[in-house]
Protein backbone atom coordinates (compact mmCIF):
# COMPACT_ATOMS: atom_id res chain seq x y z
CA UNK A 1 0.00 0.00 0.00
CA UNK A 2 1.18 3.40 -1.05
CA UNK A 3 2.02 5.55 1.67
CA UNK A 4 1.39 8.84 2.62
CA UNK A 5 4.50 10.91 2.94
CA UNK A 6 2.77 13.23 5.23
CA UNK A 7 4.53 13.31 9.05
CA UNK A 8 2.13 15.23 11.50
CA UNK A 9 2.67 12.70 14.58
CA UNK A 10 6.03 11.43 16.09
CA UNK A 11 5.22 8.62 18.68
CA UNK A 12 7.77 7.68 21.30
CA UNK A 13 7.19 4.44 23.00
CA UNK A 14 7.30 5.36 26.52
CA UNK A 15 6.35 1.56 27.85
CA UNK A 16 9.03 0.00 30.29
CA UNK A 17 12.11 -1.34 28.41
CA UNK A 18 11.80 1.52 26.10
CA UNK A 19 11.35 4.16 28.88
CA UNK A 20 14.20 1.93 30.87
CA UNK A 21 16.53 3.15 27.81
CA UNK A 22 15.59 6.73 28.02
CA UNK A 23 12.76 7.31 25.68
CA UNK A 24 11.08 9.58 27.84
CA UNK A 25 14.05 12.06 27.74
CA UNK A 26 14.30 11.30 23.52
CA UNK A 27 10.17 12.49 23.52
CA UNK A 28 11.80 15.77 25.48
CA UNK A 29 14.24 16.30 23.03
CA UNK A 30 12.04 15.44 19.92
CA UNK A 31 9.18 18.42 21.56
CA UNK A 32 12.87 21.02 22.14
CA UNK A 33 13.95 20.39 19.01
CA UNK A 34 10.54 20.48 16.49
CA UNK A 35 9.32 23.33 18.73
CA UNK A 36 12.92 25.53 18.22
CA UNK A 37 12.76 24.36 14.60
CA UNK A 38 9.25 25.77 14.32
CA UNK A 39 7.42 22.30 13.53
CA UNK A 40 3.81 21.63 14.31
CA UNK A 41 4.22 17.66 14.16
CA UNK A 42 2.72 16.19 17.04
CA UNK A 43 5.29 14.03 19.63
CA UNK A 44 3.30 11.93 21.49
CA UNK A 45 4.00 8.82 24.19
CA UNK A 46 2.96 5.17 22.86
CA UNK A 47 2.07 2.51 24.79
CA UNK A 48 4.06 -0.12 22.79
CA UNK A 49 4.85 -1.32 19.84
CA UNK A 50 5.67 -5.29 20.83
CA UNK A 51 9.57 -4.93 19.68
CA UNK A 52 10.93 -3.50 23.54
CA UNK A 53 14.29 -5.59 22.97
CA UNK A 54 14.95 -3.30 20.16
CA UNK A 55 13.87 -0.05 21.91
CA UNK A 56 13.96 2.62 22.34
CA UNK A 57 10.92 2.75 19.30
CA UNK A 58 9.40 5.64 17.45
CA UNK A 59 7.75 5.32 14.40
CA UNK A 60 6.65 8.54 12.10
CA UNK A 61 2.73 9.14 10.92
CA UNK A 62 1.11 8.75 8.99
CA UNK A 63 4.34 8.47 6.80
CA UNK A 64 5.32 4.90 8.50
CA UNK A 65 9.15 4.85 9.03
CA UNK A 66 9.66 3.29 12.18
CA UNK A 67 13.12 3.66 13.94
CA UNK A 68 14.36 1.15 16.20
CA UNK A 69 16.95 1.72 19.18
CA UNK A 70 17.41 5.21 18.89
CA UNK A 71 19.78 7.08 21.09
CA UNK A 72 20.21 11.02 21.85
CA UNK A 73 23.10 10.84 19.15
CA UNK A 74 20.45 10.42 16.62
CA UNK A 75 17.76 12.85 17.49
CA UNK A 76 19.13 15.64 15.20
CA UNK A 77 18.99 13.13 12.18
CA UNK A 78 15.72 11.98 12.60
CA UNK A 79 14.37 15.60 13.18
CA UNK A 80 15.90 16.45 10.02
CA UNK A 81 13.85 13.69 8.17
CA UNK A 82 11.11 15.10 9.84
CA UNK A 83 11.68 18.28 8.50
CA UNK A 84 11.89 16.77 4.95
CA UNK A 85 15.40 15.04 4.81
CA UNK A 86 16.46 11.68 4.66
CA UNK A 87 15.69 8.55 6.39
CA UNK A 88 17.74 7.25 8.50
CA UNK A 89 18.25 4.22 7.35
CA UNK A 90 20.61 2.37 9.90
CA UNK A 91 17.65 2.47 12.39
CA UNK A 92 15.33 0.78 9.82
CA UNK A 93 16.92 -2.26 9.45
CA UNK A 94 16.14 -4.56 11.62
CA UNK A 95 11.80 -3.66 11.55
CA UNK A 96 9.52 -6.24 10.80
CA UNK A 97 7.57 -5.91 7.88
CA UNK A 98 4.55 -7.33 9.06
CA UNK A 99 4.58 -5.94 12.87
CA UNK A 100 5.06 -2.61 11.41
CA UNK A 101 1.79 -3.14 8.96
CA UNK A 102 -0.34 -4.11 12.02
CA UNK A 103 1.06 -1.11 13.82
CA UNK A 104 0.08 1.43 10.84
CA UNK A 105 -3.08 -0.30 10.56
CA UNK A 106 -4.12 -0.20 14.07
CA UNK A 107 -3.02 3.76 14.53
CA UNK A 108 -5.35 3.83 10.54
CA UNK A 109 -8.19 2.49 12.44
CA UNK A 110 -8.09 5.24 14.64
CA UNK A 111 -6.75 4.39 17.16
CA UNK A 112 -7.01 8.14 19.39
CA UNK A 113 -5.88 9.46 22.70
CA UNK A 114 -2.31 7.40 22.59
CA UNK B 1 -23.99 -38.57 41.46
CA UNK B 2 -20.95 -39.32 43.67
CA UNK B 3 -19.23 -36.90 44.84
CA UNK B 4 -15.29 -37.90 45.12
CA UNK B 5 -13.52 -34.55 46.47
CA UNK B 6 -16.31 -32.66 48.95
CA UNK B 7 -17.67 -35.74 50.54
CA UNK B 8 -18.12 -33.65 53.51
CA UNK B 9 -20.49 -30.97 52.83
CA UNK B 10 -18.99 -27.56 52.40
CA UNK B 11 -21.30 -26.08 55.43
CA UNK B 12 -20.50 -28.91 57.77
CA UNK B 13 -16.80 -27.57 58.35
CA UNK B 14 -13.22 -29.25 57.02
CA UNK B 15 -12.92 -32.82 57.48
CA UNK B 16 -10.43 -34.18 60.29
CA UNK B 17 -7.93 -36.80 59.51
CA UNK B 18 -10.31 -38.99 61.97
CA UNK B 19 -13.17 -38.58 59.46
CA UNK B 20 -11.08 -39.06 56.46
CA UNK B 21 -9.32 -41.88 57.79
CA UNK B 22 -12.89 -43.23 58.64
CA UNK B 23 -14.37 -43.03 55.15
CA UNK B 24 -11.18 -44.79 53.75
CA UNK B 25 -8.64 -42.28 53.76
CA UNK B 26 -4.88 -43.10 53.29
CA UNK B 27 -5.63 -46.94 52.33
CA UNK B 28 -5.35 -45.82 48.78
CA UNK B 29 -1.30 -44.89 50.33
CA UNK B 30 -1.34 -48.33 52.17
CA UNK B 31 -2.11 -50.17 49.08
CA UNK B 32 -0.04 -48.32 46.67
CA UNK B 33 2.71 -48.86 49.00
CA UNK B 34 2.07 -52.65 48.75
CA UNK B 35 2.22 -52.44 44.88
CA UNK B 36 4.92 -50.19 42.82
CA UNK B 37 4.79 -47.40 41.50
CA UNK B 38 3.86 -48.00 38.06
CA UNK B 39 0.68 -49.47 39.34
CA UNK B 40 -0.45 -46.19 40.61
CA UNK B 41 0.73 -44.58 37.26
CA UNK B 42 -1.48 -46.70 35.23
CA UNK B 43 -4.51 -46.32 37.37
CA UNK B 44 -3.64 -42.79 36.77
CA UNK B 45 -3.75 -42.92 32.75
CA UNK B 46 -6.07 -45.15 32.50
CA UNK B 47 -8.68 -42.87 34.44
CA UNK B 48 -8.37 -40.20 31.66
CA UNK B 49 -8.18 -37.69 34.74
CA UNK B 50 -7.12 -34.14 32.90
CA UNK B 51 -5.34 -31.48 35.24
CA UNK B 52 -8.15 -28.90 36.82
CA UNK B 53 -6.10 -25.71 36.60
CA UNK B 54 -7.67 -24.64 33.03
CA UNK B 55 -5.54 -26.23 30.61
CA UNK B 56 -6.62 -29.66 30.56
CA UNK B 57 -3.70 -31.58 29.97
CA UNK B 58 -4.05 -35.50 30.82
CA UNK B 59 -2.51 -35.75 34.35
CA UNK B 60 -0.87 -39.44 33.70
CA UNK B 61 0.74 -38.73 30.34
CA UNK B 62 2.43 -35.94 31.97
CA UNK B 63 3.25 -38.06 35.28
CA UNK B 64 4.57 -40.76 32.82
CA UNK B 65 7.30 -38.14 31.53
CA UNK B 66 8.25 -37.27 34.33
CA UNK B 67 8.50 -41.01 35.83
CA UNK B 68 10.61 -42.48 32.86
CA UNK B 69 14.15 -39.44 33.47
CA UNK B 70 16.66 -40.60 34.69
CA UNK B 71 17.57 -37.54 36.80
CA UNK B 72 17.18 -36.80 40.11
CA UNK B 73 15.62 -35.78 42.91
CA UNK B 74 12.95 -35.25 41.30
CA UNK B 75 10.14 -33.11 42.86
CA UNK B 76 5.96 -32.55 42.92
CA UNK B 77 4.05 -29.12 43.26
CA UNK B 78 0.88 -28.94 43.82
CA UNK B 79 -0.40 -25.19 42.72
CA UNK B 80 -2.82 -23.67 44.86
CA UNK B 81 -1.86 -20.18 44.16
CA UNK B 82 -5.51 -19.59 42.58
CA UNK B 83 -5.53 -16.16 41.16
CA UNK B 84 -8.11 -16.55 38.71
CA UNK B 85 -10.58 -14.06 39.34
CA UNK B 86 -13.37 -15.18 41.61
CA UNK B 87 -12.40 -19.07 41.67
CA UNK B 88 -12.65 -20.05 45.10
CA UNK B 89 -12.49 -23.97 44.92
CA UNK B 90 -8.72 -24.32 45.61
CA UNK B 91 -9.16 -22.64 48.92
CA UNK B 92 -11.91 -25.05 49.57
CA UNK B 93 -9.65 -28.21 48.96
CA UNK B 94 -6.96 -27.12 50.91
CA UNK B 95 -9.24 -25.86 53.55
CA UNK B 96 -12.13 -28.34 53.49
CA UNK B 97 -10.17 -31.65 52.01
CA UNK B 98 -6.33 -31.36 53.25
CA UNK B 99 -5.81 -35.19 54.10
CA UNK B 100 -7.44 -35.68 50.55
CA UNK B 101 -4.87 -33.07 48.84
CA UNK B 102 -2.18 -34.49 50.80
CA UNK B 103 -3.02 -38.14 50.22
CA UNK B 104 -3.12 -37.37 46.31
CA UNK B 105 0.36 -35.30 46.80
CA UNK B 106 2.33 -38.35 48.28
CA UNK B 107 1.11 -40.86 45.89
CA UNK B 108 1.74 -39.06 42.95
CA UNK B 109 5.29 -38.32 44.51
CA UNK B 110 5.42 -42.31 44.91
CA UNK B 111 4.27 -43.22 41.29
CA UNK B 112 7.18 -40.75 39.83
CA UNK B 113 9.95 -41.44 42.52
CA UNK B 114 9.60 -37.69 44.02
CA UNK B 115 11.72 -37.06 47.09
CA UNK B 116 10.22 -33.89 47.48
CA UNK B 117 6.99 -32.06 47.47
CA UNK B 118 5.72 -28.84 47.68
CA UNK B 119 2.13 -27.28 48.30
CA UNK B 120 2.01 -23.32 46.71
CA UNK B 121 -0.28 -22.17 48.66
CA UNK B 122 -1.89 -18.48 47.85
CA UNK B 123 -0.82 -16.18 50.29
CA UNK B 124 -3.61 -14.63 51.24
CA UNK B 125 -5.25 -17.61 52.33
CA UNK B 126 -4.26 -18.01 56.21
CA UNK B 127 -7.00 -20.70 57.21
CA UNK B 128 -5.53 -23.48 54.15
CA UNK B 129 -1.72 -22.62 55.68
CA UNK B 130 -2.89 -23.50 59.05
CA UNK B 131 -4.89 -26.67 57.76
CA UNK B 132 -2.60 -27.46 55.83
CA UNK B 133 0.36 -27.50 58.00
CA UNK B 134 -1.64 -29.44 60.82
CA UNK B 135 -2.62 -32.01 58.04
CA UNK B 136 1.45 -32.60 56.82
CA UNK B 137 1.94 -32.83 60.60
CA UNK B 138 -0.86 -35.76 60.85
CA UNK B 139 1.09 -37.52 57.83
CA UNK B 140 3.90 -37.04 59.24
CA UNK B 141 2.75 -38.85 62.81
CA UNK B 142 0.97 -41.49 60.50
CA UNK B 143 5.14 -42.58 59.21
CA UNK B 144 3.71 -42.19 55.48
CA UNK B 145 6.67 -39.33 54.47
CA UNK B 146 9.03 -41.27 56.40
CA UNK B 147 7.57 -44.81 54.39
CA UNK B 148 8.11 -42.68 51.57
CA UNK B 149 11.85 -41.27 51.84
CA UNK B 150 10.13 -37.85 51.52
CA UNK B 151 9.45 -33.99 52.74
CA UNK B 152 6.59 -32.01 52.43
CA UNK B 153 6.26 -28.24 52.76
CA UNK B 154 4.93 -25.25 51.67
CA UNK B 155 5.43 -22.15 50.13
CA UNK B 156 3.50 -19.00 49.79
CA UNK B 157 2.18 -18.17 46.80
CA UNK B 158 2.65 -14.43 45.52
CA UNK B 159 -1.00 -12.65 44.90
CA UNK B 160 -0.73 -12.37 41.14
CA UNK B 161 -2.12 -13.59 37.90
CA UNK B 162 1.05 -14.85 36.46
CA UNK B 163 1.92 -16.54 39.48
CA UNK B 164 -0.47 -19.26 39.09
CA UNK B 165 1.53 -20.17 35.80
CA UNK B 166 3.11 -23.48 36.42
CA UNK B 167 6.68 -22.11 35.53
CA UNK B 168 6.45 -19.33 37.45
CA UNK B 169 5.67 -20.91 40.16
CA UNK B 170 8.60 -22.77 39.94
CA UNK B 171 10.74 -19.63 39.82
CA UNK B 172 8.93 -18.42 42.91
CA UNK B 173 9.41 -21.61 44.67
CA UNK B 174 13.52 -20.90 44.03
CA UNK B 175 13.04 -17.51 45.20
CA UNK B 176 12.77 -15.04 42.36
CA UNK B 177 9.71 -13.23 40.98
CA UNK B 178 6.52 -14.98 39.28
CA UNK B 179 8.03 -14.87 35.98
CA UNK B 180 7.48 -17.70 33.70
CA UNK B 181 9.95 -19.57 31.98
CA UNK B 182 11.11 -19.96 28.23
CA UNK B 183 9.34 -23.59 27.01
CA UNK B 184 10.87 -26.31 26.36
CA UNK B 185 12.25 -27.29 28.11
CA UNK B 186 9.39 -28.29 30.13
CA UNK B 187 9.11 -28.77 34.21
CA UNK B 188 8.42 -32.89 33.38
CA UNK B 189 11.79 -32.82 32.32
CA UNK B 190 13.53 -29.65 33.62
CA UNK B 191 11.76 -28.07 36.61
CA UNK B 192 12.36 -26.99 40.13
CA UNK B 193 16.01 -26.60 40.48
CA UNK B 194 16.18 -27.94 36.69
CA UNK B 195 15.10 -31.26 37.99
CA UNK B 196 11.96 -33.48 36.73
CA UNK B 197 9.23 -31.80 38.49
CA UNK B 198 5.28 -32.39 37.61
CA UNK B 199 3.17 -29.34 38.61
CA UNK B 200 -0.69 -30.14 39.23
CA UNK B 201 -3.64 -28.23 40.47
CA UNK B 202 -4.63 -29.07 43.83
CA UNK B 203 -7.73 -30.03 43.10
CA UNK B 204 -6.13 -32.61 40.23
CA UNK B 205 -4.15 -34.41 43.13
CA UNK B 206 -7.68 -34.18 45.25
CA UNK B 207 -9.20 -37.17 42.74
CA UNK B 208 -5.99 -39.41 42.73
CA UNK B 209 -6.68 -41.34 46.21
CA UNK B 210 -10.18 -42.12 44.88
CA UNK B 211 -8.83 -43.47 41.43
CA UNK B 212 -5.93 -45.39 43.18
CA UNK B 213 -8.83 -46.75 45.69
CA UNK B 214 -11.41 -47.67 43.55
CA UNK B 215 -9.88 -47.59 39.98
CA UNK B 216 -9.99 -46.00 36.84
CA UNK B 217 -13.01 -47.97 34.98
CA UNK B 218 -15.05 -46.30 38.51
CA UNK B 219 -13.74 -42.91 38.10
CA UNK B 220 -14.49 -42.69 34.15
CA UNK B 221 -18.53 -43.75 35.28
CA UNK B 222 -19.51 -40.19 35.57
CA UNK B 223 -18.21 -37.05 33.42
CA UNK B 224 -17.71 -37.25 29.73
CA UNK B 225 -15.75 -39.81 27.58
CA UNK B 226 -12.83 -37.20 26.44
CA UNK B 227 -13.01 -35.86 30.14
CA UNK B 228 -14.00 -37.67 32.79
CA UNK B 229 -15.11 -37.58 36.57
CA UNK B 230 -16.59 -34.32 38.87
CA UNK B 231 -15.26 -30.99 38.90
CA UNK B 232 -15.39 -27.96 41.18
CA UNK B 233 -17.21 -25.45 39.88
CA UNK B 234 -17.26 -21.61 41.66
CA UNK B 235 -20.69 -19.94 41.33
CA UNK B 236 -20.26 -16.42 41.60
CA UNK B 237 -21.88 -13.74 44.55
CA UNK B 238 -24.90 -12.58 42.14
CA UNK B 239 -26.99 -16.53 42.18
CA UNK B 240 -28.80 -17.11 45.11
CA UNK B 241 -26.15 -20.25 46.58
CA UNK B 242 -22.95 -18.82 45.35
CA UNK B 243 -20.19 -20.94 46.02
CA UNK B 244 -18.47 -24.07 45.49
CA UNK B 245 -20.26 -27.14 44.18
CA UNK B 246 -19.06 -30.50 43.04
CA UNK B 247 -20.89 -32.05 39.71
CA UNK B 248 -19.88 -34.44 37.09
CA UNK B 249 -18.06 -32.90 33.56
CA UNK B 250 -20.84 -32.50 31.17
CA UNK B 251 -23.63 -31.07 34.21
CA UNK B 252 -25.46 -28.70 31.75
CA UNK B 253 -24.73 -24.59 32.92
CA UNK B 254 -28.51 -24.79 33.40
CA UNK B 255 -28.73 -26.93 35.99
CA UNK B 256 -25.19 -25.05 37.51
CA UNK B 257 -26.95 -22.06 37.53
CA UNK B 258 -30.57 -22.83 38.24
CA UNK B 259 -30.28 -25.85 40.56
CA UNK B 260 -27.28 -25.65 41.66
CA UNK B 261 -26.91 -21.86 42.19
CA UNK B 262 -30.56 -20.91 42.51
CA UNK B 263 -30.25 -18.55 39.74
CA UNK B 264 -29.89 -14.61 40.20
CA UNK B 265 -30.82 -13.44 43.25
CA UNK B 266 -31.84 -10.07 41.67
CA UNK B 267 -34.57 -12.51 39.66
CA UNK B 268 -33.25 -10.97 36.44
CA UNK B 269 -32.93 -12.64 33.06
CA UNK B 270 -29.28 -14.05 32.22
CA UNK B 271 -27.52 -12.29 29.37
CA UNK B 272 -24.54 -13.95 28.96
CA UNK B 273 -22.10 -16.36 31.16
CA UNK B 274 -18.42 -16.51 31.09
CA UNK B 275 -18.23 -20.23 31.86
CA UNK B 276 -14.47 -21.39 32.73
CA UNK B 277 -13.17 -17.38 34.10
CA UNK B 278 -11.86 -14.27 32.26
CA UNK B 279 -10.26 -15.97 29.32
CA UNK B 280 -12.89 -18.00 28.15
CA UNK B 281 -15.53 -16.71 25.40
CA UNK B 282 -19.27 -15.77 26.42
CA UNK B 283 -21.97 -17.63 26.46
CA UNK B 284 -25.56 -16.69 25.14
CA UNK B 285 -28.12 -16.35 28.08
CA UNK B 286 -30.15 -18.35 25.81
CA UNK B 287 -27.32 -21.27 25.36
CA UNK B 288 -27.83 -22.23 29.20
CA UNK B 289 -28.10 -26.03 27.91
CA UNK B 290 -24.89 -25.98 26.64
CA UNK B 291 -22.86 -29.31 28.71
CA UNK B 292 -20.09 -28.22 31.05
CA UNK B 293 -17.49 -29.81 29.21
CA UNK B 294 -14.02 -28.96 26.93
CA UNK B 295 -14.98 -30.45 24.02
CA UNK B 296 -18.38 -28.75 23.92
CA UNK B 297 -17.59 -25.41 25.09
CA UNK B 298 -14.26 -25.30 23.20
CA UNK B 299 -16.74 -25.34 20.06
CA UNK B 300 -18.52 -22.15 20.86
CA UNK B 301 -15.25 -20.67 21.12
CA UNK B 302 -15.64 -20.99 24.83
CA UNK B 303 -13.67 -22.56 27.76
CA UNK B 304 -13.97 -24.90 30.96
CA UNK B 305 -11.08 -23.07 32.48
CA UNK B 306 -10.97 -23.73 36.17
CA UNK B 307 -14.42 -23.90 36.53
CA UNK B 308 -15.51 -20.50 37.40
CA UNK B 309 -18.45 -19.06 36.14
CA UNK B 310 -19.21 -15.13 35.70
CA UNK B 311 -23.08 -14.25 34.95
CA UNK B 312 -23.66 -11.08 33.58
CA UNK B 313 -27.17 -10.28 33.65
CA UNK B 314 -30.13 -8.71 31.36
CA UNK B 315 -29.19 -5.02 31.57
CA UNK B 316 -25.20 -5.03 32.27
CA UNK B 317 -23.49 -3.92 29.05
CA UNK B 318 -21.33 -6.61 27.39
CA UNK B 319 -19.21 -3.42 26.46
CA UNK B 320 -17.53 -2.39 29.86
CA UNK B 321 -17.49 -6.05 30.93
CA UNK B 322 -14.89 -6.79 27.93
CA UNK B 323 -13.16 -3.83 28.59
CA UNK B 324 -12.65 -4.62 32.12
CA UNK B 325 -11.19 -8.35 30.95
CA UNK B 326 -8.91 -6.39 28.81
CA UNK B 327 -7.53 -4.23 31.37
CA UNK B 328 -6.68 -6.84 33.86
CA UNK B 329 -4.79 -9.04 31.38
CA UNK B 330 -2.97 -5.84 30.41
CA UNK B 331 -2.19 -5.28 34.08
CA UNK B 332 -1.52 -8.93 34.71
CA UNK B 333 1.09 -9.39 31.79
CA UNK B 334 4.80 -9.81 33.31
CA UNK B 335 6.15 -7.74 30.91
CA UNK B 336 8.42 -10.44 29.38
CA UNK B 337 7.69 -10.98 26.06
CA UNK B 338 7.19 -8.26 23.22
CA UNK B 339 4.24 -9.24 21.65
CA UNK B 340 2.63 -10.16 24.42
CA UNK B 341 2.74 -6.40 26.11
CA UNK B 342 2.17 -4.59 22.60
CA UNK B 343 -1.21 -6.89 22.08
CA UNK B 344 -2.77 -6.83 26.17
CA UNK B 345 -2.20 -2.68 25.77
CA UNK B 346 -3.52 -2.41 22.53
CA UNK B 347 -7.00 -4.72 23.25
CA UNK B 348 -6.59 -2.54 26.16
CA UNK B 349 -6.61 0.82 24.32
CA UNK B 350 -8.62 -0.25 21.81
CA UNK B 351 -11.79 -1.39 24.50
CA UNK B 352 -11.43 1.91 26.53
CA UNK B 353 -11.77 3.46 23.87
CA UNK B 354 -14.93 2.07 22.52
CA UNK B 355 -16.15 1.96 25.62
CA UNK B 356 -16.29 5.69 26.01
CA UNK B 357 -17.82 5.79 23.04
CA UNK B 358 -14.65 6.90 20.67
CA UNK B 359 -13.86 4.13 17.92
CA UNK B 360 -14.79 2.93 14.59
CA UNK B 361 -16.19 -0.30 13.27
CA UNK B 362 -12.20 -0.87 11.89
CA UNK B 363 -11.12 -0.81 15.50
CA UNK B 364 -12.76 -3.48 16.36
CA UNK B 365 -11.73 -5.35 13.20
CA UNK B 366 -7.90 -5.27 15.00
CA UNK B 367 -8.55 -6.84 17.82
CA UNK B 368 -8.49 -10.47 15.75
CA UNK B 369 -5.56 -9.41 13.95
CA UNK B 370 -3.90 -8.86 17.18
CA UNK B 371 -4.74 -12.19 18.47
CA UNK B 372 -3.54 -14.01 15.00
CA UNK B 373 -0.37 -12.35 14.76
CA UNK B 374 0.29 -12.42 19.05
CA UNK B 375 -0.49 -15.80 18.54
CA UNK B 376 2.52 -18.69 19.71
CA UNK B 377 4.51 -15.13 20.31
CA UNK B 378 4.47 -15.68 24.39
CA UNK B 379 6.23 -17.74 26.91
CA UNK B 380 3.12 -18.22 28.75
CA UNK B 381 -0.05 -18.50 27.20
CA UNK B 382 -1.26 -15.55 29.08
CA UNK B 383 -0.72 -13.89 25.57
CA UNK B 384 -3.59 -15.86 24.03
CA UNK B 385 -6.21 -15.01 26.96
CA UNK B 386 -8.37 -12.00 26.01
CA UNK B 387 -8.68 -12.88 22.64
CA UNK B 388 -11.87 -15.44 23.29
CA UNK B 389 -13.99 -13.28 25.06
CA UNK B 390 -13.09 -10.33 23.01
CA UNK B 391 -13.99 -11.80 20.13
CA UNK B 392 -17.20 -13.64 21.13
CA UNK B 393 -18.47 -10.70 22.94
CA UNK B 394 -18.12 -8.52 19.31
CA UNK B 395 -19.85 -11.66 17.87
CA UNK B 396 -22.48 -12.68 20.43
CA UNK B 397 -23.60 -8.99 21.15
CA UNK B 398 -23.14 -6.66 18.44
CA UNK B 399 -25.43 -4.36 19.39
CA UNK B 400 -24.01 -3.46 22.34
CA UNK B 401 -20.73 -2.63 20.42
CA UNK B 402 -22.56 -0.99 17.99
CA UNK B 403 -24.26 1.07 20.58
CA UNK B 404 -21.30 2.49 21.87
CA UNK B 405 -20.16 3.17 18.41
CA UNK B 406 -22.86 5.49 17.31
CA UNK B 407 -24.25 6.97 19.97
CA UNK B 408 -20.47 7.80 21.60
CA UNK B 409 -21.39 6.21 25.27
CA UNK B 410 -23.47 3.40 26.93
CA UNK B 411 -26.97 2.59 26.49
CA UNK B 412 -27.17 0.91 30.20
CA UNK B 413 -25.35 4.44 31.35
CA UNK B 414 -28.67 6.44 29.49
CA UNK B 415 -31.20 3.94 30.78
CA UNK B 416 -30.36 4.61 34.49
Amino acid sequence: MARSKEINTCLVCTNVDCASRGSKDLLESFKDQLGTAGSLIDVKPYLCFGACQDGPNIVLYPEGTWYMGVQQSDVDEIVAHMLGGEPVTRLTERVDPGLRDLILEILESGMIDL
Amino acid sequence: MERIVLTKNIADGPQTFDEYVAEGGYQALDRALAGSPQDVLNAVTESHLRGRGGAGFPTGQKWGFTASEEATPKYVVANGGEDEPGSQKDRVVMENAPHRLIEGVLLASYAIGASEAILYVNSQYSVAHQRLEEAIARAVDAGYLGKLGMSLRIHPAPQEYVAGEDTASLEVIEGRKPLPRVKPPFPVSKGLFGSPTIVNNVETFAYIPAIVAKGPEWFRSQGSEDNPGTMLFTLPANVRNPGVVELPIGTSLRELIEVHGGGLASGKGIKAVLPGGPSSGFLRGDDLDVAMDRQTLMERGSALGCGVLRIIEEGECIVEVADDIAQFFAREQCGQCPACTMETNTLAKITSQIRAGAGSPALLDQIPKLGAFAKGKGQCSLISMPIPPLTTAIRLFADDFTYHLEHHGCWAAAQS
